[in-house]
């Protein structure tokens, strides 16, 4: 390993043995998971029994919800740390530092994720089974996982980039909150796109959203939203985007460094 | 020999959007571009630091010092001007500059809350490239001299201010850096944790060759750290010299305090003035290039037996007090 990789690692290392220490967010992040999961299976047999038509059986339904859920519940919040990290001014030791501050930020939110991810997915695991008594196909499980992750890290990295405008906004509550709102619906978080009209799946997929929810989770389904393979190519393409904005909105952030260090 | 430090007519502006006015039809206007003003925060400043040397870099709120700060860290560009620091340009060397400066902002924190210091030094390890084994030696050294004992091992949660100080100072020596920044270190600490934060910085400085810039609202940190003070006021230089000129050269004044026979002493002479007087005990402020402290203390023999009597230095935040407020009036020539 570089003295490169050596030195973001670091980062990945400390913020786990931190996450280790806060493990009441992680358990209360569970119990959230829970509750959604109880209400939403509730919910579907509800409406099977009440002869609705719906599209899937209420069992993958629960199951879709629970990836999603997973997904969202597994990317660590960094926007409310760098939002505060920017207020209190502590930025500044790390801009000081001979590291890039939004590597060691992914690295640290990365180690976090490696942390959540585990106990949420046992958590969905657990759960969707209890709630609907069936485990779906092995196949499935092991394609949803890879895939997840790599969702829950490019939603991370947009996270990221949403604490970075806080070097002009200060509050980025308001960009977070519309972003939820957009990955709620153009993402599939309740309900896959499938169920969705075509302007609405159009839409979805010009946005990164559906690549991190509702492609992934939809593996469950009977019919997927995407091959694997176009998937992959999409969380690629996605990536870059937001690589490439995250080094844009930075650069033009430490341009804007105000007098009180941002 | 190389300064450490060498800023060479050097300026930094910033670009703020104020509100043009009250009401909301202003405020609308707003929403569609506001008014856009420049505000210098550095004016053609320019100083230099020789290495070792510890420096009290000081002025007013908004005078330009964290901007300073920042400019020779390299986490900001100036607008015009030369900026060295160890050699190198800030702006365009700073990931070598890194190598070689520490920071310490007394107001924020660079250790990880919820674990002990130590994590955050192996961090730091990795951070500044340090091999594993020099590292760890430089832990327990530094850990010995600031007498951190088992606070290394303590979630910094449940450290004291001044314990967290003494730990935050340790962090950024770690990598043996040839310059040290301090914002304001000792701020919100007691007497006693000030004390042994100052003599820490001090001995550091001295046994290593580190030169220190250190920026504080507190003259105590000055006078037991520093040796020489910069003060700058909007922007621009406004001293720069050993401390102790600082208070010969701009406030000629002296503070005499007398024990008499006498329970109110009087004494009119042209430039003292009776700062307290009962009890037995008089305070005076002694103008020197007025009244010479001899002629003072022949009146006050002559107009009671005195029996104790104590001079000292006008306090050094008088004189910083006065410097600024006679900047304000543009009384004093840049």
């Amino acid at each position: 390993m570089t003295a490169l990789a050596r030195k973001y690692a670091a980062f990945a290392r400390i913020a786990i043995a931190q996450a280790r220490r806060e493990r009441a967010e992680v358990y209360g992040r569970a119990a959230f998971f829970v509750v959604i999961l109880g209400v939403f299976s509730s919910l579907w047999r509800a409406v099977a029994d009440a002869g609705l038509p719906i599209a899937a059986e209420p069992r993958s339904l629960v199951w879709y919800l629970a990836a999603t859920e997973w997904i969202v519940l597994s990317a660590p919040p960094i926007h409310l740390e760098i939002q505060e990290a920017i207020r209190r001014g502590d930025v500044v030791y790390q801009l000081g530092r001979p590291a890039s501050y939004v590597i060691a930020e992914l690295a640290a939110a990365l180690g976090l994720l490696a942390v959540r991810a585990p106990l949420l997915g046992l958590t969905a695991f657990v759960c969707a089974y209890a709630f609907t008594g069936w485990i779906p196909p092995a196949c499935a499980l092991a394609i949803v996982v890879p895939f997840g992750l790599a969702g829950a890290a490019l939603l991370t990295a947009l996270f990221l980039w949403t604490g970075l405008l806080a070097f002009w906004l200060q509050d980025v509550s308001p960009i977070y909150w519309v972003g939820q709102k957009l990955m709620f619906i153009l993402g599939g978080l309740m309900l896959p796109l499938q169920f969705y009209p075509e302007i609405v799946r159009r839409v979805a997929a010009l946005t990164p959203f559906p690549a991190i929810l509702g492609g992934p989770a939809s593996f469950l389904l009977n019919d997927g939203l995407i091959a694997p393979g176009a998937l992959a190519g999409r969380l690629a393409i996605w990536s870059v985007v937001t690589a490439v904005g995250v080094a844009w909105v930075f650069r033009r952030a430490r341009a804007a460094l105000t007098v009180n260090g941002g | 020999m190389q300064p450490a430090v060498e800023l060479n007519e050097v300026s930094k502006s910033f670009r703020v959007r104020r509100a043009r006015s009250a009401g909301v039809p202003a405020r609308v206007r707003d929403l569609f571009g506001g008014r856009v003003e420049t505000v210098v925060a550095v004016d053609r400043l320019s100083f230099s630091i020789a290495p070792g040397e510890r420096v009290a870099f000081i002025g007013p709120n908004g005078a330009g010092k964290s901007t300073t700060l920042k400019v020779l860290a390299g986490i900001l560009r100036p607008d015009a001007g030369d900026v060295r620091v160890l050699g190198l340009v800030p702006s365009r060397q700073r990931h070598e500059l890194a190598f070689q400066i520490g920071t310490v902002f007394g107001q924020r924190s660079q250790l990880w809350y919820q674990l002990p210091p130590r994590d955050t030094f192996e961090l730091l390890g990795r951070v500044y490239e340090i091999d594993g084994r020099s590292h760890r030696r430089r832990i327990d050294l530094l850990t010995s001299l600031f007498d951190l004992g088992t606070l290394v091992d303590t979630p910094v949660r449940n450290l004291s201010l001044g314990e967290r100080m003494r730990c935050e100072i340790v962090a950024s020596l770690l990598h043996s850096p040839h310059m040290l920044f301090l914002d304001e270190p000792t701020i919100g600490l007691d007497v006693s944790a000030k004390a042994v934060i100052r003599e820490l910085l001090r001995t550091e400085s001295e046994r290593e060759g580190v030169t220190l810039l250190l920026t504080s609202h507190d003259t105590g940190d000055m006078e037991r750290v520093c040796a020489r003070v910069i003060v700058i006021h909007g922007g621009r230089l406004l001293w720069d010299g050993p401390i102790a000129s600082l208070r010969r050269s701009y406030l000629k004044a002296k503070r005499v305090t007398l024990w008499s026979d006498a329970e109110h002493l009087e004494l009119r002479l042209p430039g003292v003035r009776v700062l307290s007087s009962g009890s037995y005990r008089t305070e005076l402020d002694v103008a020197l290039d007025v009244t010479p402290l001899g002629q003072v203390i022949d009146a006050a023999v002559r107009v009671a037996p005195i029996r104790d009597m104590a001079i000292e230095d006008t306090p050094l935040d008088d004189v910083i007090r006065a410097l600024y407020a006679n900047a304000d009036s543009g009384s004093l020539a840049s």
